[in-house]
């Protein structure tokens, strides 16, 4: 085993430990990334059976293939959280203008509005 | 010639004014309203200046956003509150003392007799309005008209011209999402979406000093764009 292969498989096993101790997520979410992280530690020590996968469909080499998914991967990400982070604004809005209207100040002076407008 | 429209008082219009640090200009903004007798409702949108301050003695409704939403969300924040005190019309004006009072009657004329359900302010309607467009503004105006037209079937006149009457059941129907400057092209798509009647009507816009260096530069237009792109795309 080489020093990479094993810096690689020890950086899968932090994030895993990482992901499984700090965020608490649904059963789905930690079963996909156990077998995610699963995956990778097997494609880094078994670069022939990524090799072989790679051939199948149709790229070079397995480290080509892992590049190709993982910015895939990467822009589904990116489109997740992004559309997250519009919820998160659709929330925020809501909230900073409950308070607005709750906390409203009305005008002090006496009523004006005897006024009868042009129309 | 329609029936009369029954007499309406003015502080049965709400004018809604989205202010975010206009601490230098919103008293002079606000005063003449005041004057009129309209029920005003300002939404301080987190401003970072004095702007909250200023509004303290004044005989106005005030709200306070925590922190700065854009100003799409102000305006929703205003005539939210403002349908919730009762108000008939709404009339929405900028803070920055870009619009002139002397058009408010005019905008809600057609929207009192019935005629429209929203009337939109156009500075290109009467001669000696866009006269005082500059030039480069005008052109990044009618390319935004183009714009406007393209993402939501309304050819306008004018574009992100902030002067507004709307009726009570139109401003109960828009509802804005985009907290942004996207909102001006928001209100044509549910305009059109939601079959209101719509009508434009001259307003003058004063260029000065401060509301050329506050106004929507040419980045920003790029932003309102991409803005309503990804919402196209993604919703």
């Amino acid at each position: 085993m080489t020093p990479i292969q094993i810096l690689l498989i020890l950086a899968a096993v932090v994030v895993l430990l990482v992901y499984f101790n700090r965020l608490r997520s649904r059963l789905l979410d930690r079963v996909l990334f156990f077998l995610l992280a699963v995956l990778a530690v097997v494609m880094v020590a078994r670069p022939d059976w990524a090799n072989a996968v790679a051939h199948f469909l149709g790229v070079g080499r397995g480290a080509d293939l892992v590049v190709y998914l993982g910015i895939t991967g990467l822009a589904f990400l990116w489109l997740s959280l992004y559309t997250r982070q519009r919820e998160m604004d659709v929330r925020l809005t809501e909230l900073a203008r409950r308070l607005a209207i709750l906390q409203a100040e009305k005008p002090k002076g006496k009523k004006k509005g005897k006024k009868v407008s042009s129309e | 010639m329609g029936i009369m429209p029954a007499a309406v008082r003015n502080s049965e219009i709400f004018v809604v004014v989205p202010a975010f640090n206009e601490g230098p200009v919103i008293r002079a903004t606000l005063r003449p309203l005041i004057e009129l007798g309209y029920s005003i409702v300002v939404v301080d949108d987190g401003s970072k200046d004095q702007t909250w301050k200023y509004l303290k003695d004044l005989n106005v409704h005030r709200l306070r956003h925590s922190f700065n939403l854009g100003q799409g969300a102000a305006l929703q924040s205003a005539v939210s509150y403002a349908l919730a005190q009762g108000a008939k019309y709404i009339v929405h004006f900028d803070a920055d003392g870009q619009h002139s009072i002397e058009d408010i009657p005019g905008l809600l004329a057609p929207v009192i007799s019935g005629r429209a359900d929203v009337a939109l302010g156009s500075r290109f309607l009467r001669r000696a309005d866009w006269e005082t467009v500059p030039p480069t503004r005008r052109l990044l105006l009618k390319g935004a008209v183009a714009v406007n037209w393209l993402l939501t079937g309304l050819w306008l006149t004018d574009a992100h011209n902030g002067a507004r009457a709307l009726t009570r059941r139109a401003a109960q129907r828009i509802v804005l999402r985009e907290n942004g400057f996207a909102h001006a092209t928001e209100i044509l798509q549910q305009i059109r979406a939601l079959g209101l009647r719509h009508i434009e009507c001259p307003t003058r816009i004063r260029y000065t000093d401060y509301s050329l260096l506050k106004g929507q530069r040419f980045w920003h237009a790029f932003d309102v764009f991409v803005d309503l792109l990804i919402r196209r795309v993604l919703r």
